[in-house]
């Protein structure tokens, strides 16, 4: 067996301990060196509670004692924190959106370039079974021609936030920025690059929009529209509509429905639907994304999702955001058993 | 011999044929099922053609068991005369025989010839164990059930069965070949849903040309022990359930009786008889293993199916249980919930 990577952790919150820290006790290529967080009784105690050897609050301590390092702060500090990482030479796994903006995320990926150190994005959707499947059936062509996509997420929030979340100078959006951007990424991954976006919220100068619609098409042709929220319960799903059938596909749940008017398959069967398990199995694409990252590290394959593609996605939000936005809706505001 | 001709025409569009042919007649079968029914093979014939031979042990295809290698050849050579670019896969999958013995699909098609008849005939051989699957929920089956993913894809598919008694299902044949396809080489979890499986199979995948070699059929411990029996017929037709039910003639089974064949009727909507056929049939009556059998092997799929379902509810109550063991009141109030649901549902 070769040598260990050491990885570390900067920001310990719910993301780390209800992500990540699974998906590091599923790779043994990696072995945990340190925790950092600004609060540094945070980081003592997340060390003490996941076996992690060294805590700090200080940023170059991670740098000295890391080969890679995993990014979970508030987006308003990821590209800060990154590229200070990727300067030293630390390989980074940034959490999804990459950065505030696109201008953000070209300094990590400059950063990255000088110091030849790998810069990941967590959209760790990627990595899920299915909608790795639905990818293949799209490149086998199943439903012919994209022509139509769609996709809706939205959920109230379950888990304690901090104020930092909804506000749009530190977040750099809302449910667009932070749940939506999930969609965009894989609309992007199967089934084109964004040309035009519209985009419509009820995003205030002091709240980021907690509802969000955006209308967009796509470099070959297809039209589409995502609708994300942190109010509402939405179908989760992501629809990609071609010339001869339709993919649905779960955006939380294991599931994918196919129509096709083609194979042989469909000859009798309007719908088929991959078999979900009575006990959904546990979702693995966080283990798949650092298993890459470390691939990746080790020369051994490329990154499934580089920090282009998280800017890429960035991109799209902020295009939409910096069109015209639309009131209509009732203004968002920040829930006070959030904040 | 008894002679049967010519039976109810109820649906024009459904043919079987029935070609007499000895030992090495293929070709000439084949040329005059064509010559009787051209649509047997369309014009349009798609650029893929999936041919699924029987081949359920490794035993030669002189006792009835097995498919001759021989079709590879005759088809292969048919189809190009159709469309010359025409790619053609053999396809079969590992398997675990009833007497839980593996066989391996690349040792069969080795050993039954498969893999010289391809390199003569330039077709490719498929293990689907192998191949890319995919894990479908489909209606009526309680399990998923793990299908190749060429099946997604645009095919002619040609399924080649033999004349067979099987202890469990009366008989084999084309439906029943189906259960091939599937990627799992244990499908003993299935048995006690066969019937519904074979169904569900049928309309994912269905034949597009059925061929059942009755030149040797098999009679008595089939479908792998039995006796062989010279029946000197090649049944050619357009749909499963009709070149089913003319083998079961030709065998002297009431095609009601058989389970599968039944169901498929059910599932489909259709009635039997529901076909044309053309060409003479010469029924002999095969001798299956022994009714008891079929009564002992019922009851032991009933047994297994019976304890499927309790130990399912059971594990289920469990689990809710243990889910909410902190908080009985929830419990208690979601159990209520549920079963009222399930009562009212029904």
């Amino acid at each position: 067996m070769r040598d260990r990577l050491r990885i570390g952790i900067v920001g310990a919150g719910p993301v780390m301990e209800r992500y990540h820290i699974p998906a590091i006790n599923a790779v043994p290529e990696v072995v945990r060196s340190i925790v950092v967080d600004a609060d540094a009784e945070r980081s003592k105690n997340a060390a003490l509670r996941f076996q992690i050897p060294r805590w700090s609050n200080r940023l170059d301590e991670l740098a000295e004692g890391a080969d890679l390092a995993l990014v979970l702060v508030p987006n308003g500090h990821h590209a800060e924190v990154s590229c200070e990482l990727l300067r030293r030479g630390v390989h980074v796994l940034c959490e999804k959106p990459l950065a505030r903006n696109p201008a953000e995320c070209l300094s990590m990926i400059e950063s990255a370039r000088r110091s030849r150190a790998l810069l990941c994005t967590g959209h760790n959707r990627r990595f899920r079974q299915h909608i790795q499947l639905a990818r293949k059936l799209l490149l086998d062509g199943l439903i012919g021609e994209i022509v139509r996509v769609e996709a809706e997420e939205g959920s109230t929030a379950d888990w304690p936030r901090s104020r930092a979340y909804f506000d749009p100078e530190q977040s750099g959006g809302g449910a667009l920025m932070d749940v939506g951007i999930h969609s965009i990424d894989l609309i992007r991954w199967l089934a084109g690059e964004f040309e035009t976006v519209e985009y419509k919220g009820n995003g205030t100068a002091s709240c980021a929009e907690s509802e969000a619609e955006m209308r967009f098409s796509l470099s070959n042709g297809a039209t589409g529209k995502l609708v994300a929220s942190r109010d509402r319960e939405l179908r989760q799903t992501l629809t990609i509509i071609g010339t001869q059938g339709t993919l649905e596909i779960g955006l939380w749940a294991p599931t994918l429905g196919m129509v096709s008017k083609r194979g042989k398959a469909f000859q009798n069967f309007k719908r088929l639907d991959i078999a979900v398990p009575r006990r959904p199995p546990q979702d693995t694409s966080f283990v798949e994304q650092l298993r890459n990252f470390v691939s990746a590290i080790h020369g051994e394959g490329d990154l499934v999702v580089t920090g282009e593609d998280g800017m890429a996605a960035v991109d799209a939000v902020y295009r939409a955001y910096r069109g015209t936005p639309a009131t209509s809706l009732r203004p968002a505001e920040i829930p006070a058993e959030r904040s | 011999m008894p002679t049967e001709r010519q039976s109810a025409a109820n649906d024009p569009a459904r043919h079987v044929v029935a070609v007499a042919a000895e030992h090495d007649d293929l070709r000439a079968a084949v040329s005059a099922s064509i010559s009787a029914v051209p649509t047997l093979l369309p014009s349009d014939l798609p650029r893929l053609v999936v041919i699924k031979p029987n081949l359920c042990d490794i035993t030669s295809w002189e006792t009835g068991v097995t498919t001759d290698p021989q079709w590879v050849g005759v088809l292969a050579d048919q189809l190009r005369s159709i469309r010359p670019d025409v790619q053609i896969r053999i396809v079969e999958s590992d398997a675990i025989s009833a007497y839980k013995t593996y066989r391996s699909c690349d040792e069969t098609f080795e050993r039954l010839g498969f893999v010289d008849a391809a390199e003569r005939a330039n077709v490719g051989l498929m293990n689907l164990s192998r191949s890319d699957t995919i894990e479908l929920s489909l209606p009526g089956v309680p399990l998923p059930v793990r299908v190749p993913q060429i099946f997604l894809e645009e095919l002619f598919f040609i399924s080649i069965a033999n004349l067979k008694v099987h202890p469990y299902t009366i008989m084999t044949g084309i439906l029943k070949n189906s259960l091939g396809l599937l990627a799992d080489a244990d499908i003993a979890s299935f048995h006690p849903h066969l019937s519904s499986l074979i169904s569900a199979l049928h309309r994912l995948c269905p034949s597009d040309l059925c061929i059942i070699d009755g030149r040797i059929g098999l009679e008595g411990q089939g479908p792998i022990l039995g006796v062989p029996v010279r029946m000197n017929t090649i049944l050619f037709g357009n749909d499963a359930l009709a070149t089913d039910e003319v083998a079961c003639r030709l065998m002297g089974i009431q095609a009601e009786r058989v389970p599968h064949l039944q169901r498929v009727a059910t599932d489909m909507d259709r009635a039997f008889g529901q076909f044309r056929l053309s060409g003479e049939i010469h029924p002999r009556p095969f001798a299956i293993q022994s009714p008891d059998a079929q009564r002992a092997i019922a009851l032991k799929f009933g047994a297994r199916r019976f304890y499927q379902r309790t130990e399912l509810l059971t594990n289920r109550w469990i689990d809710r249980a243990m889910r909410f063991r902190r908080h009985p009141i929830s419990f208690a109030k979601s159990a209520v919930a549920k079963l009222t649901g399930q009562l009212n549902a029904r």
